[in-house]
This record gives C-alpha cells, sequence and structure tokens, in this order.
C-alpha cells in the first residue's frame, strides 16, 4: 500500500475523530450519560487517585480491555470515555479503510464506509457514547477479516492473529466466547475442503472422508488442530483471568457476576426493571424474530450472503455472528439485545463485500443494491435506536434530537441527575468528611466526586472494618433508600441503618436526601445524650 | 609390489575401460574434466561417482599390481616432505615419502600417473619407486604428514587475527569483575534487606521473563508472515540453467559415521545439481579408522572427496570444518550432517536467492526439521522445537534485520567471505550461532530460504541432554564473546540488533536456568503455603507471577502449535502442552552446560546418531558425530 494512500486514510480519521469529538463532547454536555463510562469512570478515578489497594481494581474490573482503552485519556476524566470511544471509533474507519485498499481499487467502498462512518446512528452511537462498542468492534472486524483472509491465504499466520484477536474480543465482551459453539461446523468445512480429494462438492467430500480410515483420521486431526490453533488461547487465557479472579477476589466467576468488577450485573437488572421483557411482551425481541429484525437493520448481510452463496466456508461464517444472537436471545432471554450485537452484522457483511469486490465492481447493479441497503440501514438505525429499550440507547437519540434527556418514569428528575446531586452534595462537605459509600451500586456517585479522599470505599481494606462499626472510620454513610432498583446490591441499604443504630450504640441523623440515596451523619449516641 | 619400469605399464585408464569399469564416454569426460581442472584422472574417477573404490582395487589386482597394506607404518623424510604442496599431492593421490637407493619412495593411487611421476623426478632430481595404495590410505598420510600448518591454522587464525571474537578466552577480565561484583552488591543487599531486595529480584526476573516470552510471540508472528512469501520459486529453480552454476562446496563432518555412510552417499546423490560442479569433502578426523574402512569399503562410486584432519585440540566440529576450508573449491559453501537429507533443489534455491540478494548477504539458512518425528515422544517434541525455531523464530529475526544464529547445518556461506571473516570459531561449542553474529557485526546479512533438510532427532533422553547442554554452553559462550564490549556491539548491529542479540541468544540459557527455580518456588507455594514465600510475592507482584506463570507457558506452547500447524503435523499439535516437562530437560542441559562452561569450555559433547529406526537408520551400533 502506498505511503500516500495511508497519509490520505489517516487525515480521513483524523477528520471522522474530530467530528465525533465534537458531537461526543456536545451530547456530554447537553447531559447524555451512561453507566458504562460512569463505572469505568470510577474505576479509573480510584486507579489514580485513590488510596489502598487498587491492585484488584487495576486488574479485575471487567472488560478490562474497554477500561484500559480509557486510560489514556484520564486527564479529563467525564470526557475520558467520550474521547476514547471517538478516537476508537476514527481508528476502527482507519484499520477498515487500510483492509479495503488493501483488498480493491473500487473507490465505490470507500463512499460506502465513509457513508456509514459519517451517517449511519449506530455508529454516531458508538463513537459519541462513551461505551466500548468501539474496541468491541475493533477487535470484531479484525477477527473475521483475518479468518476470511486465512480461507484465502490458508497460512498459520492469519489463523493464529484470529486466535489473538478473539482473545481480546472476550476481554471486551465475555458473551463472545458462545461464538466458539458455532465454529464447529465451520472448522470441519474448512478441514473438508482442505483434504487433497478430487471431489468438489462438500457433502461427497465429508462422505468420502468419513467412509476412508486414512482420510478420517486426517478429518479428524486437521479439524482438531484448527479448533485447538483458534481457541486455546481464548479458552486458557479465560482460565487465566479465572485463576486470576480466584487468586484475588476468592471467586473465579467475580469478573462475570460482581457489581464491583463489571456494570452489566446492576445495568441488566436496572434495565430490566425499566422494561421488563416479560412484562412488556416485547415480540420483535422473540428469540427467532430476531434474525429478522437483524435482517432490517441490516439488509447488506443478505446481500453478502448471496455474494458468498458458492462457497460453503465463507457462507458458514456469516452465520455464526447470527447464531451467536440467537442463542444470546435464548441463553439470556431478559437481555436486550444492545447495539454491537446488530452492527456487528453491518462489519462482517461489508468484510464480505471487500472478498467478492471483484464481482461487486464489474456490476453496477451489485453497486446499487448496495447503496440502497445503506440508506436501508442508516433509516433503520435510527428507527432501532430510538425504539431501543436499551436505557441508554433511548437516552442518545432523546439528547440527540431533543437537546435533553427524559426524566425516569415516576420521578422528577433523570437518574443521572440524580447521581450529579448527590455527589454535589459531597463535595460541598468539610474538607476532612468522610463518607462511607459502597461503590457496588453507587459508582455513578463516586464518578462526579471531585475528592475521592473523602469517600471509604470497599477496594480500601479499612471499609470493612468501616461497615461494621462506622463510627471510628466515617463520618456520613450513603444507603440506597427503599425505592432503589439496585438497593439490593449493598449492605448499605435502609436496613443497615437500623442494625447499626443499635449495634454500634450510633445515632444516624438525615442529611441529605433524593429519591434514591440518602445521606447520613453518625452522631455517637453517648456523645449526643451528653450534648442534650 | 613397486614399479621401477613405469613405461612398461598400461595406464590405469586402459585397464579400467578394458574392465570395462569406465567407458569411453566417461573417460573422455574425465580427462575433459581434468584439462579443466588441477585433478587428476584417479582423483575424478574415484571420487566424482565413475568407479567405486572396490572396482578400482580390484580391476588393478586383475592387472597385476598389488596394494601395500600397512601404508601409515612406512617410514618418511621430513627433507622429502618439505619439497611437498598438501593440496597438490591431494589432486594425484600420491605421496613421496622418503629417498631409499637413490629412489624416492612414492605412494601412489595410481602408479601411471606421468604428470606426478614427472613432478617427483624434477622435484628430486630422481626416479620414483613407487608403491600402489589406497587413496584413502595416502589421503591419511597426506594430511597427517603435511597438514599440521594447515590445522593449526584452523585452529589459531581467528584468535589471531581477530581475537575479540574467539572463545578461546571464556571469560574475560572484566566480565569476572562485573559478575562477581554484581553478585556481591546483591549478597549485602540481600543481607541488609531481604525481603524488599528479593521482591525486586523477583520483579525483575518476572519482567525479563514476560518480555522475553513476548518478543519470542513477536518473532513467531512475524516469522509467521514468512511462509506467505516463496523466497525462491518453483519456477525460479526451473529455469536455472545447469551449465551457469557454479562449483558448490558440501562440507560434511563426520566422526564414526561408519553406519550412515550409506544413506548418506544416497542422500547427496538425490542432490539436483551438476556432479562435475559439486566439491563434496567428507571430514574425517584422523583417529576415526571406523568411517574410513567404511568409506574404503563401499562397493559403489562415491561422490566425496575424503580429507582426514590431522590430530589437534581442541577436536571440534568447527576445527574440522576450517580445515576443509583449504581444500575447498567452492564459489558457494555449505555444511550437511551425515544422515542429512535436504531438499532436491536446495543449492539451486540457494544460488537463486544469493543472485537475487545485494551482495552484502553471505549466508542462507535453510530450515531444519525431522525424518523422525513420531518415533517417541522425545522427538516429537525436538520436532515442535525445530519447526518453530527454523520456520517462525528465524525468519522473524530475519524480518526484523536481527542477527540470526546460524543452525548447525545447511547454512549456506560465499566462500570468499567466509574465509574473510575467519572462519568458525573452534573455541566455540556453537560455531554456527556465532558465525552468524560475526557476519552481522561486520556489516553482512544472512537470510533464509524456503528450502528443509530433513535430519534426525535425538530420540534417547541422556543423549539428548548431552547434545542440548553443549548447544546452550554454546550460546552462553557466545554471548560472553560478543558482550565483551556491549558499546562496541550496539554500534556494529544496532540497538534493534543489540537487543535482539540479547533478548535470544541471552535470553535462552537464562531462561532455562531460571525456570526450575521458578517452579520449584511455585510448587513449594502451592504444596506448603509457606509464609516466606508469600512475603517474597506481595499481591502486585504475585499478580505478575501468575500472568507470566500462565500467559508465558502458554504463548510459548501456542507458538510451537503454529508451528507444527503451519508444517501441517496435526498430530503434534496436541505434544505442544507437554513444554513444561519438555522445558524441565532443557533447564537440566543448562545446568550442565553452565558448569562445563566453567571447568570445561571447549569440551565437544558428543551426540550419538543413528539411534533412530525410522528409515533404517538405526543399528545395533550408535554412532557418533561431531
Amino acid at each position: 500500500m502506498k505511503k500516500s494512500n495511508l497519509i490520505y486514510l489517516a487525515f480521513l480519521s483524523i477528520v471522522l475523530a474530530v467530528y465525533y469529538l465534537v458531537l461526543g463532547i456536545n451530547l456530554h454536555y447537553k447531559g447524555y450519560y451512561n453507566h458504562e463510562s460512569l463505572f469505568y469512570i470510577e474505576k479509573a478515578r480510584i486507579v489514580f487517585e485513590g488510596l489502598g489497594n487498587r491492585l484488584k481494581v487495576i486488574g479485575l474490573t471487567s472488560p478490562i480491555l474497554p477500561f484500559y482503552g480509557m486510560m489514556p485519556f484520564i486527564f479529563n476524566y467525564a470526557l475520558a470515555p467520550v474521547i476514547a470511544s471517538a478516537l476508537g471509533t476514527a481508528l476502527l474507519f482507519f484499520l477498515i479503510a487500510v483492509c479495503t485498499q488493501k483488498t480493491t481499487k473500487d473507490p465505490f467502498f470507500m463512499f460506502v464506509l465513509l457513508a456509514l462512518f459519517v451517517f449511519h446512528p449506530g455508529i454516531l452511537y458508538t463513537a459519541c457514547s462513551g461505551k466500548s462498542i468501539y474496541i468491541i468492534l475493533i477487535f470484531f472486524f479484525l477477527f473475521f477479516y483475518n479468518i476470511f483472509r486465512f480461507y484465502h491465504s490458508n497460512t498459520t499466520f492469519h489463523i493464529s492473529i484470529s486466535s489473538i484477536l478473539l482473545v481480546a474480543l472476550l476481554f471486551c465482551d465475555y458473551k463472545f466466547i458462545w461464538m466458539t459453539l458455532f465454529f464447529v461446523p465451520l472448522i470441519i468445512s474448512i478441514a473438508i475442503q482442505s483434504l487433497n480429494l478430487a471431489e468438489k462438492q462438500s457433502i461427497f467430500r465429508l462422505f468420502l472422508s468419513f467412509n476412508n480410515p486414512s482420510l478420517r483420521r486426517k478429518l479428524v486431526n486437521k479439524t482438531f488442530a484448527i479448533y485447538i490453533i483458534i481457541f486455546i488461547l481464548p479458552i486458557i487465557a479465560v482460565m487465566c483471568y479465572r485463576i486470576l479472579n480466584q487468586t484475588h477476589a476468592n471467586d473465579f466467576n467475580y469478573f462475570l457476576d460482581n457489581p464491583y468488577s463489571t456494570w452489566n450485573v446492576l445495568i441488566t437488572k436496572l434495565e430490566s426493571s425499566i422494561t421488563p421483557a416479560i412484562d412488556n411482551y416485547r415480540l420483535p425481541e422473540v428469540s427467532f424474530l430476531t434474525t429478522i429484525r437483524i435482517i432490517i437493520y441490516c439488509p447488506l448481510i443478505v446481500l453478502a450472503a448471496f455474494l458468498l452463496r458458492q462457497n460453503i466456508q465463507y457462507f458458514l461464517t456469516l452465520l455464526i455472528p447470527l447464531a451467536l444472537v440467537e442463542f444470546l436471545k435464548i441463553e439470556f432471554p431478559d437481555v436486550f439485545l444492545t447495539q454491537q450485537y446488530y452492527l456487528i452484522f453491518i462489519f462482517i457483511s461489508f468484510i464480505a463485500l471487500l472478498f467478492k469486490s471483484t464481482v461487486v465492481s464489474k456490476n453496477n447493479i451489485y453497486k446499487l443494491l448496495i447503496a440502497a441497503c445503506i440508506l436501508v440501514e442508516i433509516v433503520s438505525g435510527y428507527v432501532y435506536l430510538d425504539n431501543s429499550f436499551i436505557e441508554s440507547e433511548q437516552n442518545f437519540i432523546t439528547v440527540a434530537t431533543q437537546g435533553q434527556t427524559k426524566p425516569d418514569d415516576n420521578f422528577t428528575t433523570t437518574r443521572y441527575d440524580e447521581y450529579i446531586e448527590v455527589a454535589q452534595y459531597i463535595n460541598s462537605m468539610p474538607r476532612n468528611s468522610k463518607v462511607l459509600v459502597d461503590d457496588a451500586n453507587a459508582y455513578p456517585i463516586v464518578a462526579y466526586v471531585k475528592n475521592i479522599h473523602k469517600l471509604t470505599l470497599p477496594y480500601q481494606d479499612i471499609f470493612l472494618s468501616a461497615i461494621e462499626n462506622p463510627s471510628p472510620y466515617v463520618n456520613y454513610v450513603l444507603v440506597a433508600t427503599s425505592t432503589n432498583t439496585v438497593g439490593g446490591y449493598t449492605q448499605l441499604n435502609e436496613k443497615y441503618k437500623g442494625v447499626m443504630e443499635v449495634k454500634n450504640n450510633i445515632m444516624m441523623d438525615k442529611t441529605y436526601e433524593t429519591d434514591n440515596w440518602t445521606i447520613y451523619k453518625i452522631r455517637d449516641k453517648e456523645a449526643s445524650f451528653a450534648s442534650n | 609390489m613397486s614399479f621401477n619400469n613405469i613405461l612398461d605399464t598400461a595406464p590405469v585408464y586402459e585397464i579400467l575401460v578394458n574392465d570395462k569399469f569406465i567407458t569411453n564416454n566417461d573417460l573422455a569426460e574425465i580427462n575433459d574434466f581434468s584439462s579443466r581442472t588441477e585433478l587428476s584422472f584417479v582423483k575424478i574417477a574415484l571420487t566424482f561417482g565413475y568407479i567405486s573404490r572396490k572396482n578400482y582395487e580390484r580391476s588393478l589386482i586383475n592387472a597385476g599390481y598389488q596394494f601395500a597394506n600397512n601404508v601409515r607404518d612406512e617410514a618418511f623424510d621430513e627433507n622429502v616432505l618439505s619439497k611437498l604442496d598438501l593440496k597438490y599431492v591431494c589432486n594425484f593421490f600420491a605421496l613421496p615419502l622418503r629417498i631409499e637407493n637413490n629412489q624416492v619412495v612414492t605412494l601412489m593411487a595410481d602408479p601411471t600417473d606421468m604428470e606426478f611421476i614427472n613432478f617427483v623426478r624434477e622435484t628430486y632430481r630422481m626416479e620414483p619407486r613407487i608403491i600402489l595404495a589406497s587413496d584413502l590410505d595416502i589421503c591419511w598420510m597426506s594430511h597427517k604428514l603435511l597438514g599440521e600448518d594447515y590445522v593449526k591454522s584452523a585452529v589459531f587464525a581467528l584468535r589471531q587475527s581477530d581475537p575479540a571474537n574467539s572463545a578461546s578466552t571464556t571469560f574475560t577480565t572484566q566480565q569476572l569483575i562485573f559478575i562477581f561484583v554484581g553478585l556481591a552488591i546483591t549478597t549485602i543487599f540481600l543481607f541488609y534487606n531481604f525481603i524488599p531486595v528479593s521482591i525486586f529480584l523477583n520483579v525483575v526476573v518476572s519482567s525479563f521473563f514476560l518480555i522475553a516470552i513476548m518478543f519470542k510471540l513477536f518473532l513467531a508472528l512475524m516469522g509467521s508472515r514468512f511462509e506467505m512469501h516463496q523466497a525462491v520459486s518453483r519456477e525460479e529453480v526451473r529455469d536455472v540453467i545447469d551449465d551457469d552454476l557454479p562449483i558448490y562446496t558440501i562440507q560434511l563432518p563426520v566422526y564414526k559415521e561408519d553406519k550412515l555412510i550409506k544413506k548418506l552417499i544416497w542422500n547427496l546423490q538425490s542432490l539436483d545439481y551438476p556432479r562435475e560442479r559439486l566439491d563434496i569433502k567428507l571430514l574425517i578426523e584422523e583417529d576415526d579408522s571406523k568411517t574410513l574402512n567404511a568409506v574404503k569399503d563401499l562397493n559403489f562410486p562415491a561422490i566425496f572427496d575424503v580429507v582426514v584432519v590431522p590430530f589437534h585440540m581442541p577436536k571440534t566440529k568447527p576445527k574440522a570444518c576450517n580445515y576443509g576450508l583449504y581444500f575447498s573449491r567452492g564459489k558457494y559453501l555449505t555444511i550437511y550432517d551425515a544422515e542429512d537429507i535436504p531438499d532436491t533443489d536446495q543449492l539451486k534455491k540457494v544460488i537463486t536467492l544469493f543472485e537475487k540478494l545485494p551482495d552484502n548477504y553471505i549466508c542462507i539458512q535453510c530450515a531444519l526439521n525431522y525424518f523422525n518425528r513420531n518415533e517417541n515422544f522425545l522427538t516429537r517434541m525436538f520436532t515442535l522445537e525445530y519447526s518453530y525455531w527454523f520456520d517462525y523464530m528465524l525468519p522473524g529475526l530475519d524480518t526484523l534485520d536481527i542477527p540470526i544464529p546460524l543452525g548447525g547445518t545447511s547454512n549456506h556461506f560465499k566462500l570468499d567471505k567466509l574465509l574473510e571473516l575467519g572462519g568458525w570459531d573452534p573455541f566455540n561449542v556453537t560455531e554456527d550461532a556465532d558465525l552468524g553474529l560475526r557476519a552481522y557485526s561486520k556489516g553482512y546479512k544472512v537470510s533464509i530460504v524456503n528450502s528443509t533438510t530433513y535430519e534426525e532427532a535425538n530420540n534417547e533422553p541422556f543423549n539428548w541432554i548431552r547434545q542440548r547442554s553443549r548447544w546452550i554452553k554454546g550460546y552462553m559462550q557466545t554471548y560472553l564473546v560478543h558482550m565483551r564490549n556491549p558499546i562496541k556491539l550496539i554500534k556494529k548491529v544496532g540497538i534493534k540488533g543489540f537487543l535482539g542479540f540479547n533478548f535470544f541468544i541471552g535470553a535462552t540459557p537464562l531462561t532455562f536456568l531460571i525456570y526450575p527455580v521458578l517452579l520449584f518456588i511455585f510448587f513449594t507455594y502451592v504444596v506448603f503455603d509457606f509464609s516466606f514465600i508469600s512475603q517474597l510475592f506481595p499481591n502486585w507482584v504475585l499478580f505478575i507471577a501468575i500472568f507470566n506463570l500462565i500467559i508465558g507457558n502458554v504463548l510459548m506452547v501456542y507458538i510451537n502449535m503454529m508451528a507444527v500447524f503451519k508444517r501441517r503435523y496435526y498430530e503434534l499439535i496436541l505434544f505442544s502442552l507437554a513444554n513444561p516437562v519438555y522445558w524441565i530437560m532443557h533447564s537440566i542441559a543448562a545446568y550442565k552446560g553452565l558448569y562445563q562452561l566453567i571447568v570445561n569450555p571447549f569440551f565437544w559433547e558428543k551426540t550419538n546418531h543413528g539411534l533412530s529406526k525410522t528409515n533404517q537408520v538405526g543399528s545395533a551400533n550408535p554412532t557418533t558425530t561431531l
């Protein structure tokens, strides 16, 4: 690839990055926030400003790569996730553009790519929301691109790079591990194709290789070898990470199940309580209808499948993400599909088009079809976001189109305004005040607190002592009210107040209260009687 | 039997033609070849595959000649020998020994070679008294009596011309001071502040491990890109014109390889290269009667020239190769072991690549692999290791332009440049790795070609450890030699080359030495949970250590998997998981190598070959090679 082309692509990416940054920062100041960003901000503040055992936070915050991806931008904690996602999405564009330039000289593909990155609401959401979708898409794209390259070149390099990228993908979104299941038929297909047989039809090749002991042995060896080469690294990496979780948190699944480690636990609960799937009976999110939703969201996938219909390997590869998404709907019926599970289809279909670029370039009908599909995708991208069941996606469109957020049901302010209010109250406390806060559910508040040294948090060794007997360690306690949807995830709730007052002979005076949070000031009973 | 009336006897070539051992066409070819070179008829006939030694002997005996038996016991006169040039007499298989009854007693393999007879007459102003002897006996005598200067030069040339690059001194004074002062400071610090210093050392070791492993993964990924690239394509090889090919020297250093001689000839004959342009030197040690007799007993034509290496310490393969250099005629030179099976088009590929590369590329390394990979656990592991080393590591180094430590065999040189470098270091037991470094430090480059030589994998654990201890000791020697002056090394090979050298040559023995220590600490920690170990591993160090332990091992296992996957040895892929056990063997070898480096640095641990049952190489008595 020419250096001038590379510079040109880098320039385009920088322009896109600026575009995303302007949009993202603007949305941020208009009041767009999401829990994922706030979670990472809070953890980053602990890592860089906290006092105590920060190692666990550094190593076991999950998903770990998006967390680390945000780290370089902590010069401004509030904007760090937005900067990371904006630059990350521009990087994604750059990577795809480089792959496009390497594969085809037809400028049509670059126009398609640019149109998607400039106008597609899903991609704009990826770039401007501060969420980690960008990094998932980067590794997803690179993983499948290298898988396709492997079919083309049959080299170990591409397959081993794919494996490493899959490890990275898992550390961005653990759910992609289920993809390994759907690789089984694909790998058998690759192994059959690679056998040295005169027969061309896959089904007959399969028949021949199953009925000949020598070929059968070769087929088994090769299938096993490919499976091992792709999946041994991800499997062992996950095992390794689980061991680290066990050694440092006494729980192999800490990174999956613990609200201190990952934002997913709480948000799944929160969002299912806002829009419970069963209560609302959202028909389109029923398992098998997901495929139809995806086809409407990304009609390009149909065209890609049509172009690749002759090649069983490529075709099966296209089906893998589809199978994954369907599986996720069965495995986690209460969890709505977030934007990345739709966006991946745009990218995999683009990869497919790239590998069929010679066919597309020769036929204007294909180009017209692609242009039409892109148009549909941009419209459906907006509609899907606007009607999303996910709070952060809905909010994004609301803020982008109306310039402000909608208050939550039954409340006067939004959840985020409430976090900011509580944080502001803590900020206004005297300098030496100490507040006991459980960041399992209060991390959005911690993210907005200016001086983290005022807070006593679970990563610190004294937290356990403080929770048992608060008065020697803290002056205030932040407690989740009974109306707080995720109040069950912390010990610091209304029950705690009663227990502590009795057990430790203290008084807890309400000093500040919102719909979901209360701050109590701690007083020794004896001292207060004496003063009375 | 001696021949005083030479003119009465028919020339040997006539006898051979009459006996139909050679044809008239062969004779014409030999004469043509002889006129173009300085080689005599008998030399060409016996060393270029026209007639076997057995048939030659048979034909002459039938014609009434009698071969002398105890040639090696013949008396000799220093004055007579002083007028001879070893290279010249080697071309005739003839050797004047002494003056007796006003005649020059001369050993000759072809008693009718008038050119040499005239040489004797002119040199000594006397008539020769010819003793018919086997060419191999004459060769042995010639090198024994006339080879002293050459062998001394083979041993000491590098030490005299470039002492800074000679491993004849293992540790320099500065290195000893550095090592002992370093140890002393560490001990003092440990004495005063044991826990923090131990933690610091722990972190240093962990970080070093991690960087070394990541570097290897990076190299492997770089190298794995190489499999897409064919340095020389089949079409390019097909287009090579035989008549344009230069003379190619192949050195075959052997020691007690009597069982492999036949196989060696078959392998050499399968090389796709014009016979008359091959200059194959079988380098046999003076005391290796077994191999010499095996060559003598061959009942089919051989295509190699025997060079007997006179005894001189150190008795190492590089010394033999250096000695062979004085008798090499080729433009290019390569080394094979006796059991090697090179790809048939290897020489042509190398020449094609040399022509494509810039002039400063002076060496091309071929991949090595094993033909007996499925024999047992050890051969499987060895195959995994070699696949990763030659298919990924070396191409990775090549891609990054980092000095390449050459493999033991199948490295092809431009002969003139090899001589300019001073040949191999006879005091270094991995002379090949050292030579690669020396070439880089002199501004030359080494490249990799897509051709493989199949060797015999060591299938016996103790034999394996012997061989590996020599390799690791050699790496230590090479590291010590080139790190005598690190600043100078950086200037010569650049910072990238310097780091590559440190993490590739330096780190390899070090990781093997540290590995069992870390493993011991780990198992002690897991089994006994000693509190003092916990003190050495505070949480954050434990984090790094566990990461290293698992990720490091996994990555190394994975690189091995990649390599056998590339080679399509799918049945070996799971054996990669056994690497941690295999590394324990490396560690045993590393400690043995370290011990020898201190007490006996130049000792050449011999490897028994011919143990394999595969391809009928194995036999009752294993042989030994340098």
